[in-house]
């Protein structure tokens, strides 16, 4: 397909303000007469409060208001389950570190932070919660005891075929317990705004968001104000992943401009941000698998255990993922899946990269090839006598759809990485020598896929309006695309932006993309799921088409403006569907993405540290929009695998944070990249999909990790099933082994 | 309280300024240079990157009265309002920033590697943004961007 701007790397829309350091980030909005907000957060991770006062810092000179449980019209929220409460008031239970007491609002900062140091808070501590093994056990104290009787907020159950006949069927059985920690998103803008009332009079609010028009549902239900009444503005956001999906600090910036009624600011630091903001769910996974001889798997059992931490956040929704992914794309004609998610004391989990597909993906994959190695089956040719194709028939009992990349991005990475393939036997390179002799080298092998747009009977739509001014001569002068579309960095703009160019057919400059201001711009759904390339992208392509139908009568008339509206619904394409509770089938989402990736890791014998000297990284995107974009998301999920691999893990003892800053919470610095890094664009269409696209944004992350870890075992015969392989862990695993 | 003066991007400022000032918060909040980022607090990602007298420094840790007398370059002194720093374009082209919350702290360490080593090689580079985190990117764009600043610097044009 030829295309003038699609899959062209045209220069990111933000870009040139970007680089100036002009494009204001939400800490860089200031507003004549603004005050300055600070929390009191809890100093307990479980807890009674039995008092708060606020007497000696209310007379602190220059503190405006300290807000408390009182003063929130209506004091509870959360994104999919209302179990969370803004402030938490005398009588009523912090449940983790990140609930907050108070907020004081003052002249400056520096008051505020002063002010908060003198609100006196009296806590009945209660016993703590950390592991959700021992929460799930019937004495467990319990995180929610007004709401059930138990701190499983939820089981999953799948039961495909015969699990028994299965086992019995296999001549090999693989077991395994895999452990992956708490990861902090670290988006490098940490949480910050500034909320006012507008010219209107509507409680406003400037934040990074991933879901701007949601935001408005929960902090309407909050303050009991009608929608109409509310706005939210999201300039440019400072990453995401997943991070801004739940509100934490939107609700808390319209509570301060609600009760004060002048612009309020607040900003979090680091350590703020750290310790009160929610993180990726650590696992607790227990797989066995079976194969014949000749490496067909027969049957899957799988126990899966996540850390919900105190408040439900999307722990449903992302273990409803972990489920239906956790074989793996593979064909497996026998399973038994039971998946849990459980209240702790510990941070609040919520939705990251991956959403759900992370975990079990580490899991399926250290399965797949330690049975390899089992079978003494090359990794790549066990995978692909596994592997889905279109029509394959699920883990949740549901076909395919069409699209399937998975053997096409596996093969072209393993040819990448120096396999050999001869009827359909793999064989793999010859590493060359370590750069020290006391090091050992070592390559592995992984794959992964994720949904694209929401899932399990979740409505996924867009709505989008598309502007045309025309010129003298009727040729279209330039476009306004209007959609309530956050765009974390990724570039969803720039993609959205160059699918409407090339839907008008205009020059990608002609096309701007209107600012995220619910007041101005309709409701796109969340930046999550991967979905606004092939969501939004969708809604935007119908209403550019619709625009260039209006322009013809416009033609007619003498009209020099043009404006088409047009809704995208995922349902109209592939209906999804929510788990059966007994057997676990469904059709649980709409489009999906697929993933390879190969490490070739050096292993210092002596310290145990790892360094990752290349990986090759294959997406299948269904159409690359926008290349360069596509090989931006590829390092960046490479970045964050490896730091899961190796360096991140957010410990807490006790509930109590041990990982408070960047120099305690290890990102990985350039330093510690992969030298070589060789991203691969796979492009089996998707036909649903805008110009075939699929999605890309959180796929990439996906196989980093199992590939360095089975690297590892490759290099120096230990299997590491508890994340991250720091390199104590695996000095330890050797030094026992031998 | 003491008055702070320095040149910036060029022109001479004078800021009054409190003993424990730091010089990302001044430069922000006083002097409405919003470019340069905070993120850590501890100078550990760099994105508060400024040049102090051509040397890159991080400002978030920096107290402001040390730079009395000095010349600091925000990401705001790089290019013309009609012409980006050759850095800067850079960065564009190769699709170096993604969220952009990290890109001055970057770029303005990119300018300080190249004010001093004019054909650095990719190992130097990596050292010479080895302060700097980036959450989106992996660094590849950003590396690759450098290398394409660093020939167009040259004189070689740089692909693309």
């Amino acid at each position: 397909m030829s295309n003038k701007v699609v899959g062209q790397s045209v220069p990111k829309i933000d870009a040139a303000t970007k680089v100036r350091g002009q494009r204001k980030f939400p800490q860089d909005f200031n507003l004549e007469g603004q005050l300055y907000a600070k929390v009191v957060w809890s100093e307990y991770p479980h807890a009674r409060v039995l008092k708060v006062d606020v007497s000696q810092a209310e007379a602190l000179p220059g503190v405006v208001a300290i807000l408390t449980s009182k003063d929130v019209p209506v004091n509870e929220y959360g994104i999919n389950i209302i179990d969370q409460p803004v402030l938490v008031g005398e009588g009523e239970k912090v449940r983790w570190l990140g609930d907050r007491i108070a907020i004081v609002i003052a002249e400056s900062e520096k008051i505020a932070q002063k002010a908060c140091q003198l609100v006196r808070v009296e806590y009945e501590p209660l016993p703590v919660v950390t592991d959700p093994r021992e929460a799930m056990k019937p004495d467990a104290p319990l995180i929610h005891e007004e709401r059930s009787d138990t701190n499983i907020l939820k089981h999953i159950k799948i039961r495909k075929g015969d699990i028994e006949k299965g086992f019995a069927e296999a001549d090999v059985i693989i077991e395994g317990y895999y452990v992956t920690p708490h990861v902090e998103h670290a988006y490098m803008q940490p949480e910050a705004g500034i909320g006012y009332i507008d010219e209107e009079g509507r409680v406003t609010v400037i934040a990074a968001a991933q879901w701007s028009h949601d935001d408005l549902h929960q902090i309407s239900h909050m303050l009991n104000l009608p929608i109409d009444q509310l706005r939210e503005i999201v300039p440019a956001i400072g990453g995401a992943f997943g991070g801004r999906e739940d509100m934490y600090i939107q609700h808390l910036l319209a509570l301060c401009a609600y009760c004060v009624r002048r612009p309020v600011k607040m900003v979090f630091d680091r350590e703020e941000s750290i310790r009160n903001t929610g993180k990726r769910h650590p696992y607790y996974m227990k797989y066995r698998t079976g194969a014949t001889r000749d490496g067909k798997l027969t049957a899957v059992e799988i126990e899966i255990i996540s850390d919900a931490g105190a408040y439900a956040s999307t722990s449903v929704p992302v273990l409803s993922n972990s489920a239906s992914f956790a074989a793996g794309p593979y064909i497996v004609p026998n399973a038994k899946v039971d998946a849990y998610t459980v209240y702790t004391n510990n941070a609040v989990a919520m939705a990251m990269r991956g959403f759900g597909s992370t975990q079990p993906a580490f899991a399926y994959e250290m399965q797949m090839n330690k049975l390899a190695e089992a079978l003494k089956i090359d990794p790549v040719e066990l995978r692909m006598k596994n592997l889905f194709e279109d029509g394959s028939i699920a883990l949740t009992g549901n076909p395919m759809p069409p699209g399937v990349g998975i053997k096409e991005a596996l093969r072209q990475t393993a040819l990448a990485a120096g396999w050999g393939e001869e009827d359909g036997n793999w064989v793999k390179p010859e590493l060359g020598p370590p750069s020290a002799p006391y090091k050992r080298r070592g390559i592995g092998v992984a794959c992964g896929y994720k949904n694209v747009g929401y899932s399990f009977g979740f409505d996924d739509r867009t709505r989008v309006v598309v502007d045309l001014a025309l010129d003298e001569s009727g040729e279209i002068a330039r476009a306004l695309v209007k959609l309530g579309a956050s765009d974390q960095g990724m570039g969803a703009h720039t993609a959205l932006a160059q699918i409407a160019a090339e839907a008008l057919g205009i020059d990608y400059q002609k096309v701007r993309m209107a600012l995220v201001d619910t007041s101005m711009v309709p409701n796109a759904g969340s930046c999550s799921a991967s979905r606004h390339v092939y969501i939004s992208g969708n809604a935007v392509m119908r209403a550019c088409q619709e625009a260039l139908r209006k322009r013809e009568e416009a033609l007619r008339t003498g009209e020099r403006r043009v404006s088409a509206e047009y809704e995208y619904r995922g349902r109209s394409v592939r209906p999804t569907t929510p788990y059966d509770g007994d057997s676990g089938m469904c059709n649980p989402h709409i489009s999906y993405g697929y993933t390879s990736q190969i490490a070739l890791v050096e292993v210092d014998v002596e310290t145990g540290e790892t360094e990752v000297l290349k990986v090759w990284a294959a997406q299948d995107v269904g159409r690359a929009i926008n290349p360069e974009m596509v090989k931006g998301q590829a390092g960046g999920g490479v970045h964050m695998g490896l730091g899961y691999a190796l360096t991140e893990e957010f410990i807490q003892k006790e509930g109590l944070v041990k990982t408070r800053r960047f120099s305690e919470y290890h990102i990985p610095t350039v330093a510690d990249m992969p030298r070589e890094f060789i991203p691969l664009i796979v492009e089996v269409a998707d036909p649903t999909g805008p110009f075939g696209a699929k999605g890309v944004g959180e796929m990439t992350t996906l196989p980093t990790a199992p590939a360095i870890i089975s690297a590892i075992h490759d290099a120096v015969g230990v299997w590491i099933d508890n994340l991250p392989a720091t390199a104590e862990k695996v000095w330890r695993a050797m030094r026992s082994r031998s | 309280m003491p008055t702070l003066k320095m040149t910036l991007n060029g022109q001479e400022v004078s800021v009054d300024v409190e003993p424990g000032d730091l010089l990302a918060y001044v430069l922000r909040d006083k002097l409405g240079l919003i470019g340069t980022k905070i993120s850590c607090g501890e100078g550990e990602c760099g994105a508060c990157t400024v040049l102090v007298d051509g040397k890159s420094v991080d400002s978030c840790i920096y107290p402001a009265l040390k730079a009395q007398g000095r010349e600091v370059v925000t990401i705001e002194g790089l290019g013309e309002d009609s012409r980006l720093d050759p850095i800067q374009q850079a960065f564009i082209d190769r699709t170096a920033p993604q969220c952009g919350y990290c890109i001055p702290g970057m770029v303005i360490s990119a300018k300080a590697l190249l004010d001093e080593t004019p054909h650095p090689t990719r190992k130097e580079i990596e050292e010479g943004i080895s302060g700097n985190l980036c959450r989106c990117t992996g660094y590849y764009q950003i590396i690759e961007a450098i290398e394409l600043a660093r020939e167009r610097l040259a004189g070689k044009g740089g692909r693309g």
